[in-house]
C-alpha cells in the first residue's frame, strides 16, 4: 500500500486522476464511448511522462524499494485508474437507464460487452506500453505511439461492430442479449489479468537491466 | 570489527568509460572520502553499489548482507543522498517527507524536525523553491532521520556555503562518534575531507588508485612532494599532481 500511496501522492499527474473520472461520460447521450478507454490509456502515458520529468525513478531508487517494486507501483496505480474508470461508469449507466435516454446513436452502448471490450483494449495497450517504456525507462512518447496503434484498431472495431445487424446484440440491454454478452466480459477480465501480469513481468525484466 | 561496507571488484562498462575492479571497505565509526576528478567514476561507483546501474561483476556487502540479494533490507538501514538531483519540483517538502517516512520503520520524526530547524527548512515550500544548498540540506535531513547505520552521500557539500558545510561536517563527525555508524561520501571539495575524513579512496579513470586510512594515504603520495614542500601534501595537491595538472603560474 505504501507503494501505491507514494505513486498517488507524488508520482501521479493530476490529469491522470481526472481521466479516471471520465468513466462518467457514458451518461452523454451520443458519444463514442470507447474514447473513454483512450483516456484510460492516456493516463499511463501522462503518468510515466510526468514521472520521468520529476526524477521519480531516482527518488524511488534511493528508497528501500527495488526496481521490481518500482515497476509494481506504477502498474498498481494504472490498474487502479483504469478499473476505477470502469467502476465509476456503472452507476452512470443505471442513471442513463433511469433517465430513459435513447440508445447511443454513435456506436456501442455501455453494455456488458462494452466492458469486456474495454478490458481487452486496456490489456493489449498495457501489454505493449509498459514493456516498451521500461526498455529504457524514459521513452514514454514512443511507448504511447506504439501501444496506441492496436488500441485505436480495437476501438474502431468495437464501435463499428454494432453497426452490423448480425452483431446488434452487442449493443442491446435486453436481458437475453446481456446474458449472451457475459462471456465477452469474462474474456475481458481474464485477458486483463493475464496480459497485465505478462506486461509487469516483462517490464521488470527490462527495467532491471536499465542504468539510471 | 566487521566492515559496514565492503566493495569487491565492482566493474561497470559504458561506451568510452570503464569502472574497473573497484574495491574498498569502510569500518564502523569511520568517515571515508571518495575523491577523484570529474568523470573518474565516483558517482558510477555509488550508483553501481546501489544497483541503480547494473554492474557487470563485483560484490557489495552492506551491514553484513549481500546488497544485491537483500537490497530492500540494506536500503532500510542506509541513508543516501545524491546532490544535484531534483525530485518532484512542484511538491511541498511536507508531501515528500510524508511519503518518505512510510518506507522507514525507524523513522524519527523528532530528529527530522530538529534538522528542519537546524537547517532553517520550511516544509510548506515547494522543492523547486529551495536553493541548491537548501535542497541538499533537505535531502540530508531525510537521510539522517531514520537511524541509518551507513550513509552513502554523493557530493553532499556541493552548493553549500562555508558555514553550512562546516555545520554538515560537524554533523558527520557526530554521527560516527558512537563507533557504530559510518559515512562514505564522494566530493571534489577535498578540504572537507582534510577536516573530517578518516579514510580516503582515490579513483582515477575508473580504477582505485589508493584506498587507505588518511595517514597511510598521505604517506603513499609522498613521492609527489617537491623540494619546496615543507609540510605534508594536502589532498588537493595530491589530486592536482597525480592528475598532472600543475598550475601554470605564467598562464595569466
Amino acid at each position: 500500500m505504501k507503494l501505491l500511496y507514494k505513486e498517488a501522492a507524488l508520482a501521479a499527474h493530476p490529469t491522470s486522476i481526472v481521466f479516471a473520472f471520465l468513466g462518467c461520460l457514458v451518461i452523454v447521450p451520443a458519444y463514442p464511448y470507447t474514447v473513454i478507454f483512450m483516456f484510460g490509456c492516456l493516463a499511463p502515458y501522462i503518468t510515466l511522462l510526468y514521472a520521468r520529468e520529476t526524477n521519480d525513478a531516482w527518488y524511488t531508487a534511493v528508497l528501500p524499494v527495488t526496481k521490481r517494486e518500482s515497476v509494481k507501483g506504477k502498474c498498481m496505480l494504472i490498474i487502479c485508474i483504469q478499473l476505477f474508470q470502469l467502476l465509476i461508469s456503472i452507476p452512470c449507466v443505471f442513471l442513463r437507464g433511469a433517465l430513459k435516454l435513447e440508445n447511443n446513436p454513435v456506436g456501442i452502448d455501455a453494455t456488458i460487452a462494452y466492458y469486456g471490450f474495454g478490458l481487452i483494449i486496456y490489456a493489449v495497450y498495457d501489454l505493449i506500453f509498459f514493456p516498451t517504456y521500461y526498455k529504457n525507462g524514459y521513452q514514454a512518447g514512443k511507448a504511447f505511439v506504439v501501444a496506441s496503434i492496436p488500441m485505436l484498431l480495437l476501438m474502431v472495431a468495437t464501435e463499428a461492430a454494432v453497426h452490423f445487424p448480425a452483431l446488434a446484440w452487442l449493443d442491446s440491454y435486453a436481458p437475453g442479449d446481456l446474458l449472451r454478452q457475459t462471456p465477452i466480459l469474462l474474456a475481458g477480465i481474464l485477458c486483463y489479468i493475464v496480459l497485465l501480469l505478462l506486461a509487469y513481468r516483462i517490464s521488470v525484466k527490462r527495467f532491471e537491466r536499465v542504468d539510471l | 570489527m566487521t566492515d559496514l561496507l565492503q566493495v569487491n571488484n565492482l566493474s561497470k562498462r559504458y561506451p568510452g568509460f570503464v569502472l574497473q575492479n573497484v574495491s574498498f571497505s569502510v569500518k564502523p565509526g569511520r568517515i571515508m572520502g571518495l575523491i577523484g576528478k570529474n568523470g573518474a567514476g565516483k558517482s558510477t561507483t555509488l550508483k553501481s553499489m546501489l544497483n541503480m546501474v547494473r554492474p557487470e561483476c563485483g560484490t557489495v556487502t552492506m551491514l553484513g548482507m549481500d546488497f544485491f540479494q537483500h537490497e530492500k533490507e540494506c536500503k532500510q538501514k542506509i541513508g543516501v543522498v545524491f546532490g544535484g538531483i531534483d525530485f518532484y519540483p512542484l511538491k511541498k517538502l511536507s508531501s515528500i517527507t510524508a511519503v518518505t517516512r512510510r518506507f522507514y520503520p525507524d523513522w524519527d520524526q523528532r530528529r527530522y524536525e530538529g534538522y528542519l530547524l537546524q537547517f532553517s527548512l520550511d516544509e510548506s515550500k515547494q522543492f523547486k523553491a529551495l536553493s541548491n544548498g537548501m535542497k541538499v540540506k533537505y535531502l540530508l535531513a531525510l537521510a539522517l532521520s531514520h537511524h541509518a547505520q551507513l550513509y552513502l552521500l554523493d557530493e553532499p557539500t556541493s552548493g553549500l556555503d562555508p558555514v553550512s558545510r562546516d555545520e554538515i561536517l560537524h554533523i558527520f563527525t557526530r554521527i560516527v562518534k558512537d563507533g557504530k555508524r559510518s559515512i562514505l561520501f564522494s566530493t571534489h571539495i577535498t578540504s572537507d575531507l582534510d577536516r573530517c575524513a578518516d579514510d580516503i579512496t582515490y579513483i582515477q579513470n575508473g580504477k582505485v588508485l589508493q584506498s587507505a586510512d588518511k595517514q597511510t594515504f598521505l604517506r603513499s603520495f609522498e613521492h609527489l612532494k617537491a623540494s619546496e614542500d615543507t609540510g605534508p601534501l594536502t589532498l588537493e595537491e595530491i589530486m592536482l599532481r597525480t592528475e598532472g595538472r600543475y598550475l601554470d603560474e605564467t598562464a595569466l
